[in-house]
């Protein structure tokens, strides 16, 4: 799953048919769109709705810990190109002086910059960093739950010292998602790629049902069996645990006992 | 090399910073704070950032120099480690950095000069000399052309009587020791597993044969190499395996021209334990015959005595005891 938070409908509607998101659902705090592999929520304007956002879909979404976020937007910078898209290596929150760094990830291949988040749009680009106004209230929410390397922001330069904020309107911002589709596209697939390396990391041991449905284990005779099932496929891969053997056990602490002493006694093979 | 270099904003002119800078245009420069701020966050994934780790240029303020666990050593009365750089350009599955650190960008030190200080301090406080360890918390010379660090600390304990240096590494990077005169109170220890471990453990790094080259190099030259078997692996067939690996060494080196010998089984603190497998749950050298003792994953006792002894006997055929230094501490 990824989860992708924006401040405003006219600038996640490109996305939201490119990705053929359905079910507009505006039962929560913020209105949300979903498919099977994605959620997307329009929360507002301010880091303060965009934490909250994150938040929810965190609250609400099948498996948050495995899952990729992505706050995308508009933003101003000094003197970028306006239309150009930009990964955030540094996220600073203007009003607390805090900063994080989204680590950039292998697979990542799009320009960074630094992005400062500001409660007011930003009129005199002080520095030659972008200024949104979400990021810092969405980044550290969405480390919460999540390794930070599934945690990026990608914005596309509105305006600039030549092109001022004045001039940005609903229009002109989906027009600059529209023209960045491509590269958010490719950055979605790159960071399901990651979000995968990792949930399959995490997958629950092999057969776990098949044992639990076999007798009874107490919950931490349960956490022993998933130890002793995760040791049986990084030792013995192609070969599933439940056997004869094992059948003829009728108690959880046999079980235990039996698959430990068979693990034991494997040859160790590294690579 | 580098997408990302994060440099502390104490650091950036440094001209150690800008020598580096200079050998990386197309790389990203972030500016930083502390270097803590980049590298010790929690939610980070060691993993997946090896797949492209980030330089961060720091300066390391305070506990630059500190004493080694109780039993790391090759002989010496007072033994001490320094860290100039955090983790490791090679991947090998049983490091403990990968354990240690939830980041595997590289951060080096560059207030060398500060590191200088604390060693001369430290070194002259004793009677007995001093020996300093440079490759605890990172391969002393794998990154050396871009850290120059051995090219700056060989004339400085050059001029350290009290002071010996340890240079622990599996990388092939002599030529700053090839370009100098030998140093007596330096000693350049290269690591090996057999190599069917090598293989399947140690990732990018150099293969046998090359270290092996290195090595010859070295004495050639007229240093004194030390070799280092640490950690001892177990694997079904080790006997066959370690047994070819010291002799393919012995036959290579002038077992009279080495410093020392040293071997200390595979062992990791529980923590470290469960970060790395959590990391690797698929890696059957996590998975295999270890026992837990005070705190420390290591082989069940029986076999962690049969593998040690094995080893020890088979080097007493290839180097003379007083070489000899089985570490009850894993590096
Ligand atoms: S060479 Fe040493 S420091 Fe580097 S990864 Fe291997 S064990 Fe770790």
């Amino acid at each position: 799953m990824i989860n992708i938070v924006m401040a405003f409908p006219g600038e996640a509607r490109p996305l939201i048919d490119c990705l053929g998101l359905a079910g507009r659902d505006t039962r929560g705090p913020a209105t949300l769109y979903r498919n099977e592999t994605h959620r997307l929520v329009i929360a507002g304007a301010g880091k303060i709705r965009a934490a909250a956002a994150t938040a929810w879909l965190q609250e609400t979404g099948p498996d948050s810990r495995h899952a990729a976020w992505l706050n995308i937007g508009i933003a101003g910078h000094a003197s970028r190109p306006v239309g150009s898209g930009v990964l955030a290596h540094r996220i600073t929150d203007h009003g607390t002086g805090k900063s994080w760094y989204p680590p950039q990830a292998h697979g990542l291949t799009m320009a960074t910059d630094n992005l400062i988040t500001v409660d007011k749009p930003e009129t005199g680009y002080p520095e030659n960093a972008l200024y949104d106004m979400e990021a810092a209230g969405f980044y550290p929410v969405a480390c919460r739950t999540t390794t930070a390397e599934l945690v990026q922001c990608y914005k596309v330069v509105s305006d600039n010292r030549d092109n001022p904020v004045a001039g940005v309107t609903p229009k002109s911002g989906a027009a600059l998602i529209v023209d960045r589709l491509a590269e958010i596209t490719k950055l979605l697939t790159a960071l399901d790629k990651l979000r995968a390396a990792v949930s399959a990391r995490r997958g629950s041991a092999n057969n776990l049902a098949q044992f639990t449905n076999h007798c009874h284990f107490t919950v931490s005779q349960q956490h022993q069996l998933e130890k002793l099932l995760a040791r049986w496929d990084a030792l013995l891969p192609e070969q599933p645990p439940w056997c004869d053997e094992l059948q003829a056990q009728q108690q959880a602490s046999h079980v235990l006992h039996w698959l430990e002493q068979h693990l034991n006694s494997v040859p160790v093979r590294l690579g | 090399m580098f997408t990302h270099i994060y440099i502390e904003t104490s650091v950036a002119d440094h001209p150690r910073t800008q020598e580096i800078c200079a050998r990386f245009p197309q790389a990203t420069r972030v500016s930083c704070e502390r270097y803590g701020e980049v590298f010790n966050p929690k939610s980070q994934d060691f993993r997946l950032q090896k797949a492209r780790p980030a330089l961060i240029l720091a300066s390391k303020h305070g506990n630059r120099v500190l004493e080694t666990p109780a039993g790391y050593g090759i002989g010496g009365a007072r033994n001490f480690y320094f860290s100039h750089m955090l983790n490791c350009l090679y991947d090998c599955r049983y490091c403990f950095l990968q354990g240690m650190y939830r980041s595997a960008n590289y951060v080096l030190f560059v207030n060398y000069e500060s590191f200088e200080e604390d060693i001369s301090r430290v070194a002259q406080t004793g009677n007995q000399p001093a020996w300093f360890f440079s490759g605890y918390d990172c391969d002393s010379l794998a990154l050396e052309p871009i850290s120059g660090f051995a090219a700056h600390f060989l004339p400085f304990f050059a001029a350290q009587p009290n002071a010996w240096l340890e240079l622990r590494t599996k990388s092939t990077q002599v030529r700053a020791l090839l370009n100098r005169e030998p140093l007596a109170n330096t000693v350049v220890a290269f690591s090996f597993t057999p190599r069917e471990m090598h293989r399947s453990l140690e990732h990018r790094v150099p293969t046998v044969e090359k270290r092996l080259d290195a090595m010859v190099q070295l004495q050639q030259a007229g240093w004194l190499p030390g070799v280092r078997f640490d950690p001892l692996i177990y694997q079904q067939g080790y006997q066959a395996q370690y047994r070819e690996l010291f002799s393919e060494i012995f036959r290579r080196l002038d077992a009279d021209r080495l410093h020392s010998v040293s071997l200390g089984p595979f062992r990791l603190p529980r923590g470290y334990f469960k970060a790395i497998s959590r990391l690797y749950p698929d890696e059957p050298l996590f998975a295999g015959p270890l026992a837990e003792t005070a705190g420390m994953l290591s082989y069940r006792q029986d076999l962690e005595h049969e593998l040690t002894g094995f080893c020890i006997e088979e080097l007493r055929y290839h180097v003379p005891e007083a070489l000899l230094f089985p570490c009850t501490v894993a590096a």
